[in-house]
């Protein structure tokens, strides 16, 4: 009786050790998804999760690396030097990150949407409002997600019958593994995005979040990516009625992010926020505080600048025109004969400076998504494609008169390839280290008789890769390999060239 | 004392006997093992202090003339020496027994033990004698090649740092592939052992097959390492002992035959770019256009960064235990001492160690217990960054690829360094880090456990046994406000940077083993059975800050009166720096319960089985629990009697078959939930963002594993040794499955493919010369082999194959990439197979790929051993060598990398670049296009190697010479660690598994010391 006692104690022991403490473990700190959206405050707090999605810097990283911005720095330690040879390939960055964040945009935006659409009905009158703006900008992004695989992955975004990205309109099961739908269906999905979120907008201007104006922002420059020249115009025109051109000051200090003139939207970066770090330098991976992306410490001849500004960007740049003060940063050492310099490496410096840094941190700027004198160019290059090159050439003195402070002289076109030239080069110096001259040349490049125009010194010790005709099949980006490993039968749709 | 003092009485006695019976006489009698009774022929028989002796013949008798009270001694080999005394008798029979620490060892099994020749699993077991005062701060590292299929890789020479522990092969992919260590009953974190003293061990059994595994069946799918320290013995005086050593270690030899100041100032002339071409902007020749004439280049200095970064590390390691025994009780008590230099500037690790173990029983005998205690403490300097390509961070960047015309009197201070900003004065940001830059950890981790058995019966045992490992660090990292890092990433605007952060974790692992035991036996046959369960949970804790700003005059690394709270910009009113404080709780669990049953039948046939069920908190509900199961046989042919008058004095044959599980995968812990998340969005607002879809589905990794073995000793064990060979299946992996990004993402954990090892183990050891008599030469040479392969299938896509892990019927981790194939003569590109084979220089990055049938897992690994003794000398070899590893050797392809003229050193290689068409060399043109482009088999070196890993020669004082001086024993040595490598191999260290570049080598160690027992 007694050992059976014992034996009775030992077991209880045991038991009373209880294996469920040991394994039914919730970790502290988890939201479910089932209590992440339960009302209009969660929403809002979800749009500023996938406004944290938004990010420009691996389109300023991929046009400034690969195409004519940039030359490789005094203080490279390597960076960037595969992209600035023209390298580019299934593995490389620019095609993956493209190809992988956007998709991941797409996508956070949609289980927001799908969250949104099933609390429609328990909405509260006096928060419908708010959330029909919520559903507006979670629509528009997930708009902005789409067209950037869009203008990067389609050949020609102006045929239907291309290949472009599939659409993926909902919340997939992760065993999903789309084929790549054609340019119309992904056309055909922004337009009902963006249709959505006009009709659910209801604020008319908002410097750091969509608005009304930044959604007819967008839509001027989807007409002008998609050929519809005619929407262009007359979107560009409503907003330059409404958003003037800076003066110089204004200029200058827009770039201090002191001055909202001419912004449309801006997408605001701040200390601690997920973007404040140096990010990938060198790589169209980028993230992190805009000028890291040419320098590691700040915009200064001593904050290592690991690219400089391309000569022939510089010789565009008149010392009178404001955006010489604004993209040269003082400290630069420039060549009083750079043509003939025995070490152009040291004695031509050219630091860049359009993203000096803001609020204390250096190279850390608001990213400026879209200004009144880009609505300018698309109304220029809107012009020029409809005949109207006069008309063309005056926006161009408009805006160069701007810029200089002083009466410019008016440029004269004599052909529909001088007017979209003239339109392209001002991009070029206006829209500069933006993130756009990847996208211009493929979109008017040819038109305008422009491709990729290295200086010469810049770029002989560096591979001889000085020139890139736009139709280049590198002006679209290639399946990323990470893609074709989870999705084997895309690998048969990649894009020619690679 | 109490020992010495009967010894002294005995010779006293037998002084006063010989004094009275002192005449000679024939004594003659047979000597038999006490074991089977068999006659023992070969048996040394001396009279004790004299050479007068004689051996057995073929039927165990001998005969030999001695006088009463003479002392006659019975050796032999495998056996415990026998002495008997003359008496009256003149005839003196003797059964000597096994000597249990050679032949009939324990051995463990599970939670239980039996005897060698009652096992039927496959175990290796390593004593003391090959641990102790071996100069690793990790004992683990001292395990390296002492048991076949232990595969130890120590890639870094961070003292007390982590090594790659694997058994038989890699076992998982992204799951745990290290085995369970268990010390004295505590399972413990098999990642950190800088805290524990190796000196404390008294054995480590590796347990290795199914059979011996799958008791431990929950986390045990990759072998167990069952850990046991010293004890004190029952009814024993006070031993106190003492060993301490000093050891030198510094940096292995490389052969990657960097330029001097004066090679390289040249090349950089004949580039144009760099100090040589005078338009360096660093510290050294600030350019003006003009290139260096040959006299200012001879006169340039010429540093060494290596041997500034790398220096001799000098270990002192110091231990006292005591250990004694009552009735009823006893105890084990040590204190160590250890303070190990690395040789990286900044590295080093010091700790205290007490140990308290004790023991003790009920007068009955019915009730047993014991407690192991011990406490430590220690501080490491570890330098972080290393591995990576941060030229103000990683100081073994600095050691390798600094330019040598820089020396340290260019250093004056961190702001110094700012303007111009120059890649070449990388030496100087990396001295002023080791001048303000503190990287250190604290750690106090305790381990205790303590065992209560109760006999309820005379066969039925309740067993109780409780376990826990606490661990508790502060890590610290602070970059001082002054430092050349401070100054250049905080800028005008924050004159006051600089950071410290503080990170303090803590680990409370609690383990407890229920069990009854049943033991019986009927005649020839025994039988044990056991009922089990097992309970086991972590409690982990962090918390920390990341502050930002110090004030220079009050800072002081770890202390906080250098603070500087929020600052903001005057200008934008934005915050230039606040403080970051975090926090992080998580929780784990493991429930078992599980029965195991052995039988014997007269040490001739035998054979266990286990079977368990085990809970993983890491699984949702469908997938918790699991079960697992092993059975084992063996068959004793050498107690069979038909093997009587064989050669064999054992042969056993094993065969065993079983699962084991593993749960511990590097995914997050909850991996099979969807949640979302809360924090820093937009605008640095709070926000809620998806943190993870999980996945549901996940479940148990199980890997079972066939192992047959056969154990053996011929020639009354002159030759020994064991072969086993195996195979290892691991099925439902976790792995990262690919998926397509068009879901939000591009992978996932999931139970996907097969992975299978297969191989053998082998250890043999023999005897080339035996010793008649102590302190005659013995000669014994070993081979430690195994032979191991890795196979995947079933990879979760159409292909069958994943890229970075291979392919279907491929081996793990194939390296899949383009083939190199020379430099062109005509232009001085790279050149490169297309996947047909065709030669080009613009190869398709993605189609022309190929599978290349190597990885970085060894094929073969294992040691070559040798031990001497003579008179008092002792000397053992131990070379370890390593077959198949094939790495990248990327600080090669920094040391060719032309890009780096100007800012770094270079390999002597770099001088035969191709300048010229025509040119045959195997370095491109510093202007080929295609240089950067294409990732190759370039560097791609095979790592093999052969090194004597370890090498010992001491003496021990005879025990004559210590008469009188109090001391029983005492001894001296001199060991070496890492002396010699064969290997084609360039860089530091051959054993590094990693394809990284910039890493810590292991060093070179040379140690003394000296051990006293009292």
């Amino acid at each position: 009786m007694k050992k059976i006692n014992k034996i009775i104690f030992v077991g209880l022991l045991a038991v009373l050790m209880g294996c469920n403490d040991a394994i039914d473990i919730r970790q502290p700190g988890r939201l479910d998804a089932a209590n992440a959206f339960t009302n209009v405050e969660d929403l809002q707090l979800g749009l500023l999760g996938i406004y944290a999605q938004w990010d420009l810097t691996p389109e300023i990283a991929l046009a400034s690396n690969f195409c004519d911005e940039v030359s490789i720095g005094f203080d490279s330690g390597g960076q960037g030097l595969a992209l600035y040879g023209f390298q580019l390939n299934p593995a490389s960055a620019a095609g993956s990150n493209f190809w992988v964040r956007n998709f991941a945009f797409n996508n956070r935006a949609s289980i927001l949407i799908e969250a949104a659409n099933s609390l429609s009905s328990e909405i509260d009158a006096a928060d419908q409002a708010e959330f029909n703006n919520i559903l507006a900008q979670a629509h528009f992004l997930r708009a902005y997600a789409n067209h950037e695989l869009l203008l990067y992955f389609s050949t020609d975004v102006r045929d239907d019958s291309t290949l472009a990205a599939p659409v993926i309109d909902f919340v997939p099961g992760l065993t999903f593994q789309p084929l790549r739908d054609t340019t119309g269906d992904l056309w055909a999905y922004i337009n009902s995005d963006l249709d959505l979120a006009s009709s659910l907008s209801n604020v008319q201007s908002d410097v750091t979040f969509i608005s009304r104006d930044a959604i007819t922002a967008f839509r001027a420059r989807l007409a002008m990516e998609r050929g519809d020249y005619p929407t262009a115009a007359s979107l560009a025109q409503g907003l330059l009625n409404s958003y003037p051109i800076a003066d110089r000051d204004q200029y200058q200090l827009m770039f201090l992010d002191a001055d909202n003139t001419e912004i449309i939207m801006k997408l605001e970066r701040t200390p601690n926020d997920p973007f404040d770090g140096q990010g990938a330098t060198g790589s169209v991976n980028a993230g992190g505080w805009a000028g890291a992306r040419f320098a590691f410490v700040d915009a200064t001849l001593a904050g290592s600048p690991y690219f400089e500004m391309d000569r022939n960007v510089f010789n565009m740049l008149d010392p009178a025109d404001i955006r010489f003060d604004v993209n040269v940063a003082p400290t630069s050492v420039i060549s009083g004969d750079f043509d003939n310099d025995p070490d152009p490496v040291n004695n031509d410096i050219l630091v860049i400076q359009k993203y000096p840094g803001s609020e204390g941190q250096p190279l850390m700027n608001d990213l400026k998504a879209f200004r009144s004198s880009e609505m300018l160019l698309i109304l220029a290059e809107s012009r020029a494609a409809m005949g109207n090159f006069s008309g063309a050439a005056e926006l161009i003195q408009q805006l160069r008169t701007a810029r200089f402070g002083s009466a410019q002289p008016l440029p004269v076109y004599n052909s529909m390839q001088e007017a979209f030239a003239g339109v392209l080069d001002e991009r070029r110096v206006e829209l500069v280290f933006e993130g756009h001259r990847y996208k211009d040349l493929k979109r008017i490049g040819v038109a305008a008789g422009r491709g990729i125009d290295r200086n010469m010194i810049d770029c002989l010790g560096q591979g001889n890769a000085c020139t890139l005709s736009a139709d280049d099949f590198r002006f679209t980006l290639p399946i990323p390999i990470v893609e074709i490993n989870g999705n084997p039968a895309i690998g048969a749709e990649q894009n020619p060239g690679y | 004392m109490k020992l010495k003092l009967t010894w002294l009485l005995t010779l006293f006695m037998a002084f006063v006997m010989q004094l009275s019976f002192g005449q000679e006489k024939d004594i003659t009698g047979t000597v038999t093992a006490a074991s089977d009774g068999l006659p023992l022929p070969g048996v040394t028989v001396l009279i004790k202090g004299t050479a007068t002796g004689t051996s057995t013949d073929i039927d165990g008798k001998y005969s030999i003339k001695a006088k009463a009270g003479d002392i006659l001694v019975f050796s032999f080999v495998s056996m415990k020496t026998t002495e008997k005394t003359v008496g009256s008798s003149s005839t003196i029979n003797v059964a000597m027994a096994d000597d249990i620490a050679s032949l009939d060892e324990v051995v463990i099994t599970g939670y239980s033990t039996t005897t060698k020749a009652k096992s039927s699993v496959s175990s290796v077991r390593v004593s003391s004698e090959t641990i102790e005062n071996r100069p690793n701060a990790s004992f683990v590292q001292t395990l390296s090649g002492q048991v076949p299929g232990l595969n130890i890789t120590t890639s870094s020479g961070q003292p007390g740092g982590n090594s790659l522990v694997q058994l038989r092969g890699v076992g998982s992919i992204t799951g745990d592939t290290e085995p369970l260590f268990i010390i004295d009953g505590a399972p413990v974190d098999q990642d950190n052992f800088r805290s524990l003293n190796p000196q404390d061990i008294l054995s480590v059994d590796v347990l290795k097959d199914a059979g011996a595994t799958a008791i431990y069946g929950n986390r045990g799918a990759n072998g167990v390492i069952v850990i046991k320290t010293r004890q004190g013995g029952f009814n024993e005086g006070l031993k106190i002992n003492y060993n301490g050593f000093v050891a030198y270690s510094s940096l292995q030899d490389d052969d990657y035959d960097v330029l001097g100041a004066q090679d390289l100032l040249r090349y950089e002339r004949s580039r144009g770019n760099g100090a040589g071409a005078g338009n360096s902007n660093s510290l050294f020749n600030p350019g003006n256009g003009t290139p260096l004439t040959d006299a200012q280049i001879a006169a340039a200095p010429n540093f060494n960064w290596t041997d500034f970064f790398f220096r001799t590390g000098v270990t002192q390691s110091h231990t006292v235990s005591l250990s004694s025994g009552g009735e009823n009780s006893s105890q084990f008590t040590s204190f160590g001492f250890n303070d190990t230099e690395g040789i990286l500037v900044q590295s080093s690790l010091k700790r205290f160690n007490i140990r308290s173990n004790i023991t003790g029983k009920s007068s009955n005998g019915k009730f047993n217990y014991g407690t192991n205690l011990t406490l430590n403490y220690s501080d490491s300097g570890e330098p972080n960054n290393i591995g990576g390509g941060a030229i103000n961070r990683n100081f073994v960047l600095g050691a390798l690829q600094s330019v040598p015309y820089l020396t340290p009197e260019d250093y004056t201070n961190g702001a110094a360094l700012l303007a111009p900003l120059s890649f070449t004065n990388t030496p100087l940001f990396l001295l002023d880090r080791v001048e303000t830059f503190t990287r250190v950890d604290e750690e106090v981790r305790l381990i205790g456990s303590a065992n209560f058995s109760y006999a309820l019966s005379d066969w039925l045992t309740a067993n109780l046994l409780m376990s826990g490992d606490y661990q508790a660090a502060q890590n610290l990292r602070a970059e001082g406000p002054t430092s050349f890092n401070a100054l250049l990433f905080g800028g005008a605007e924050n004159p006051t940077s600089g950071f410290q952060q503080q990170n303090n974790p803590r680990t409370f692992a609690y383990n407890q083993v229920t069990s009854l035991n049943a033991s019986k036996t009927y005649g020839k046959h025994s039988v044990d059975v056991g009922l089990y369960t097992e309970y086991f949970k972590t409690h982990f804790r962090t918390f920390g800050f990341f502050q930002n700003g110090l004030d220079p005059r009050t800072f002081s690394p770890g202390d906080g009166s250098g603070f500087i709270p929020v600052a903001l910009d005057p200008a934008s009113g934005g915050i230039i720096f606040n403080d970051n404080p975090n926090a992080d709780i998580i929780n784990t669990g493991l429930f078992s319960y599980f029965a195991s049953a052995d039988y014997d039948y007269d040490e001739r046939f035998g054979g266990s089985a286990t079977i368990r069920r085990d809970a993983s908190f890491r699984f949702a509900a469908s997938n918790r629990w699991a079960t697992f199961w092993s059975v084992s046989g063996r068959w004793n042919i050498s107690n069979e009697a038909f093997m009587e008058n064989s050669v064999f004095n054992n042969l056993k044959l094993r065969a065993s078959w079983g699962t084991a599980g593993n749960q511990n995968i590097a995914a997050p812990v909850d991996a099979t939930e969807d949640f979302f998340a809360t924090g820093s969005g937009y605008g640095n607002a709070n926000s809620i963002f998806l943190a993870q879809i999980g996945n549901r589905d996940l479940q148990w990794e199980t890997t079972e594993q066939v192992n047959i073995g056969v154990d053996f000793g011929v020639w009354n064990n002159r030759l020994r040794g064991s072969l086993d060979v195996y195979e290892r299946e691991t099925s439902d992996l976790f792995q990262q499955t690919p998926l397509s990004a068009t879901v939000g993402f591009t992978s996932q954990p999931a139970n996907t493919g097969l992975l299978t090892n297969r191989g053998f183990d082998l250890q043999l050891d023999y005897d080339i010369i035996q010793a008649k008599n102590q302190g005659d030469l013995r000669v014994s040479v070993g081979v430690v082999a195994n032979f191991n392969e890795t196979e995947l299938d079933e990879l979760p896509n159409s292909e069958g194959e994943i890229i970075g892990l291979g392919r279907n019927g491929g081996r793990l981790g194939e390296y899949f990439t383009l083939r190199y194939a020379g430099i062109n003569p005509a232009n001085g590109e790279l050149l490169f197979l297309t996947a047909d084979g065709d030669v080009t220089e613009n190869p398709n990055a993605d189609t022309d790929r190929v599978w290349l049938g190597k990885n970085i897992i060894p094929d073969w690994n294992g040691s070559f051993n040798l031990n001497v003794d003579y008179k008092n000398f002792f000397f053992t070899t131990q070379w370890n060598y390593v077959l198949g590893v094939d790495r990248f050797d990327n600080d090669y392809a920094g040391f060719i990398n032309e890009d780096n003229v100007g800012q770094f050193n270079f390999s002597a290689d770099i001088l035969r670049a191709w300048t010229q068409p025509g040119d045959i060399t195997d370095i491109n043109s510093p202007t080929a296009t295609n240089r950067n482009t294409f990732a190759s088999t370039r560097f791609l070196r095979d790592a093999s190697y052969l090194r004597l890993r370890f090498a010992s020669f001491g003496y021990n004082f005879p025990s004559k010479y210590l008469e009188n001086t109090g001391i029983s024993s005492a001894r001296v040595f001199i060991n070496g660690e890492n002396l010699f490598t064969f290997t084609e191999w360039r860089g530091f260290d051959a054993e590094t598994r990693s394809n990284g570049s910039r890493e810590f080598p292991t060093p070179r160690t040379i140690s003394f010391g000296f051990e006293l027992g009292i």
